[in-house]
């Protein structure tokens, strides 16, 4: 064991060799497409523009992080919470506490229950009386217990029907908006051409366990720093379901959300083609509870990637129609699958043609090589969420060291739901009612 | 719980001949007196002359010559006080009252929610509706599309709601309060107690400290003071445990006005003549007897209540023991006694 850990960490010690200034050139120059497949183009996809940014940020940190403008609390338009949720007892009374003491007065909540077993409706209404002021005339919270299950996007579209706000935050039942998330939140519809904006999401239970921490890794890395370089880029892949906010307007002109799983990737498309732009912000941050065992983040990943494989290629595949809908949207398309649905695959098998170009294990100083460099760079890459967003904790940066094995482990339930979605295994999802599943013509 | 209340200052001459003035004529109009409603009347009811003086009945009552009994909540105008108002439902975005019931349909294909309205019906002889989202047909209710119930849609504004905000404008005023703005008031009958009786019959109110305290002639105590008994039994459970139990008595009830308490005499006495020494009897109403038991667990308590019922013929209805461990038992017992003693 001494003896790998010396090796392990040979490759960096420059004692021993140069290191990457001999490393790089000889990867470089090696036409070794697994090097190309499996770190030069996800480097450029996913650090380059993290990058750009933290350097922007470094120079004008108000260009990143533009200053509240002063208004009085009447002066900032009225906005909707929507949460729809079923059998969520335990997470629904903080979220709506949250969301009514997050600072922001001109806001009401709208809790759609979706025909819950348990107590979620008597624990939303206690929450909300909870919070509002006693003896007054405070509509500030309305709950709606629906009497069908209908899935989460009907139950949505019943809480925008209700909603009476100039915007709607669309968040989950188990998450919880920040105090003084609102305003931010807000800031980017300044400009007309905003659709919507997505939170910054961050996770609430990071210090469970050791997969949630890693979570935080991932959440910090992906969600903070990639989601907000690829905004300013105008090519935002998503308004994320558990914290987007919308111009009230363009959810009632497009009817709410289609049914099915996969609500904010579709919703996300349908503003997407129609040229509204999407934003992110860093200061409207929103909680979320992560899945804290193998079983739930397996199961959260698969669902997550089917509906991707589902609502990108096949329910909007007329995205890839270069032209039609603008070249941002051209280039998010051809990133997409670069990235969701190539790459977890050529990375699979770059390993392994690294592994087996000689024989079993022979190319292990370049595995090794690999791994560091990734380490470095994700590295980077933590400093900038830790920068920009105040996450993840110092503590648990250590972990990175074991990030490259967690991005390995993530990938087996990602390829896993393409070949499921390929070959229609279980294709029926337990999220959506029966009743919706056989109207539904895109699953 | 009720404290003592009963006058501890002598009344002034003019002032007590006018209650027991009041006393006397309460018990000719048959021991009872009710408000009638009436429009015109500033809070909605009015006692009508001679008793038009709330002031008095109340003071009565807190003296406990007079039984006070719940008829009526008012609702009043928090601004005026008046209760000419005008209740409604209003939007909650708009604020204004022009709301309509209509159902809401859900179409499954699509996610659509929407009005019933807003589902142009074709005209095929079947009834069809055209989803304004997909602009698919919806044939076959609970397979295609479903209701999801009635809400309320402001004509003005469009906003739907499930339970619209009340509002009410005062006719009188022309304030707009919420329904949780509005005051409330209670209106009450007042009955002659045992003690208002005592009082009639003796033609002065009662100042003595044993005729406050006790009825008169009978080892019973006055409701107001074996409240007071009772709450401070509470006091002992809560803070050296000291468990205690009640005996509820039910007599068999008379009518208000003649001496029908002192019928009772010879049972009370023979009920106190079962009971220890620490134990006390108290009047809650003219039928409704209660005996604390201190120090008492429930299996004493029960076997004391089958003694006296062997000892007591009719006219004791009914007799129950209860062992007081929180104070919802006693809140129980109260609300029992209340039901027994109402109107």
């Amino acid at each position: 064991m001494s003896g790998f850990i010396q090796y392990f960490l040979s490759v960096i010690d420059p004692t021993q060799n140069v290191g990457f200034s001999r490393a790089l050139p000889q990867l470089m120059s090696s036409g070794l497409i697994s090097w190309w497949l499996m770190y030069v183009i996800p480097v450029g996809i996913g650090f380059l523009p993290g990058i750009v940014c933290w350097v922007v940020y470094l120079v004008n940190p108000a260009v990143i992080r533009p200053p509240l403008p002063a208004r009085t609390p009447q002066a900032w338009p009225l906005v909707s919470v929507v949460i729809a949720g079923r059998n969520e007892a335990a997470s629904i009374g903080q979220a709506i506490r949250a969301a009514l003491l997050c600072g922001y007065a001109n806001l009401e909540v709208i809790f759609v229950d979706d025909c819950s077993d348990d107590d979620s409706v008597v624990i939303a209404r206690r929450a909300a009386r909870s919070v509002t002021r006693q003896g007054s005339d405070d509509n500030r919270v309305r709950i709606f217990p629906s009497p069908r299950r209908n899935g989460k996007a009907s139950s949505l579209n019943i809480g925008i029907r209700m909603a009476r706000g100039e915007f709607i935050a669309i968040i989950d039942a188990d998450s919880t908006i920040q105090y003084g998330a609102m305003q931010h939140w807000l800031l980017p519809f300044a400009d007309s051409r905003v659709g919507a904006v997505s939170a910054n999401i961050r996770v609430l239970n990071s210090s469970t366990c050791l997969l949630t921490r890693l979570q935080e890794l991932e959440y910090a890395m992906k969600f903070t720093v990639t989601r907000y370089a690829l905004a300013r880029m105008g090519i935002l892949p998503i308004i994320p379901g558990m914290g987007g906010l919308f111009r009230a307007e363009i959810l009632h002109r497009l009817g709410g959300f289609d049914t099915g799983l996969g609500d904010d990737t579709d919703m996300t498309m349908n503003l997407r083609k129609r040229r509204w732009k999407l934003a992110f912000s860093l200061d409207a941050v929103v909680w979320t509870i992560v899945p804290v065992t193998r079983r739930h983040l397996w199961s959260q990943r698969m669902r997550w990637q089917r509906n991707l494989v589902k609502i990108r290629l096949s329910k909007h595949r007329d995205q890839f129609v270069l032209g039609r809908y603008g070249l941002a949207n051209a280039i998010l398309a051809i990133e997409q699958v670069i990235v969701l649905f190539i790459l977890p695959w050529v990375g699979l098998i770059g390993l392994f043609s690294v592994m087996l170009d000689s024989g079993p294990f022979s190319a292990p100083e370049v595995l090794t090589r690999i791994y560091w460099i990734y380490v470095a760079f994700l590295l980077v890459k933590t400093l900038i969420a830790r920068d920009f967003a105040s996450t993840p904790q110092p503590s648990h940066f250590w972990l990175l060291f074991l990030y490259p094995f967690y991005g390995l482990f993530l990938r087996l339930p990602t390829m896993y739901a393409e070949l499921c979605e390929l070959f229609r295994i279980g294709a029926k999802h337990p999220y959506v009612p029966d009743h919706i599943w056989q109207e539904i013509p895109w699953w | 719980m009720t404290p003592i209340t009963a006058p501890t200052a002598k009344l002034e001459a003019p002032a007590a001949n006018r209650r027991l003035d009041l006393l006397r004529m309460i018990a000719e109009a048959g021991g009872k007196v009710s408000p009638i409603a009436n429009p015109r009347a500033e809070r909605g009811y009015e006692y009508l002359s001679p008793f038009e003086d709330e002031n008095e009945l109340n003071f009565l009552a807190r003296g406990d010559y007079l039984e006070e009994r719940f008829l009526e909540r008012v609702t009043l105008c928090p601004k005026c006080a008046s209760h000419h108002l005008n209740v409604r439902e209003i939007c909650p975005s708009c604020r204004r009252a022009r709301l309509a019931s209509e159902g809401l349909l859900h179409h499954f294909r699509c996610g659509f929610v929407g009005r019933l309205s807003e589902f142009t019906t074709i005209d095929d002889g079947n009834g069809s509706r055209l989803c304004p989202k997909c602009n698919r047909r919806l044939h076959h209710l609970g397979t295609e599309y479903d209701r999801l119930g009635k809400a309320s849609v402001c004509l003005e504004c469009g906003v739907i709601t499930e339970h619209p905000p009340v509002e009410a404008v005062c006719f009188a005023c022309g304030a707009r309060s919420s329904a949780e703005d509005l005051v409330s008031i209670d209106v009450f009958s007042y009955v002659l107690t045992s003690l208002g009786i005592t009082a009639i019959r003796r033609g002065s109110m009662l100042d003595r400290d044993d005729e406050l305290l006790f009825i008169e002639g009978m080892p019973v105590y006055r409701r107001s003071v074996i409240l007071e008994f009772i709450d401070h039994e509470m006091k002992r459970l809560r803070q050296l445990k000291s468990e205690f139990s009640l005996l509820v008595a039910e007599f068999a009830r008379e009518a208000p006005g003649n001496d029908g308490v002192a019928l009772l005499l010879p049972c009370l006495t023979r009920m106190r003549q079962c009971l220890r020494e620490v134990d006390l009897i108290g009047q809650l109403t003219d039928a409704v007897y209660v005996v604390i038991l201190p120090q008492t667990a429930q299996k004493a308590a029960e076997a004391l209540r089958k003694r006296i019922l062997a000892e007591l013929a009719p006219p004791l209805l009914a007799l129950s023991a209860v062992q007081i461990t929180e104070r919802i038992h006693l809140e129980q017992v109260l609300s029992r006694r209340s039901a027994v003693g109402g109107p």
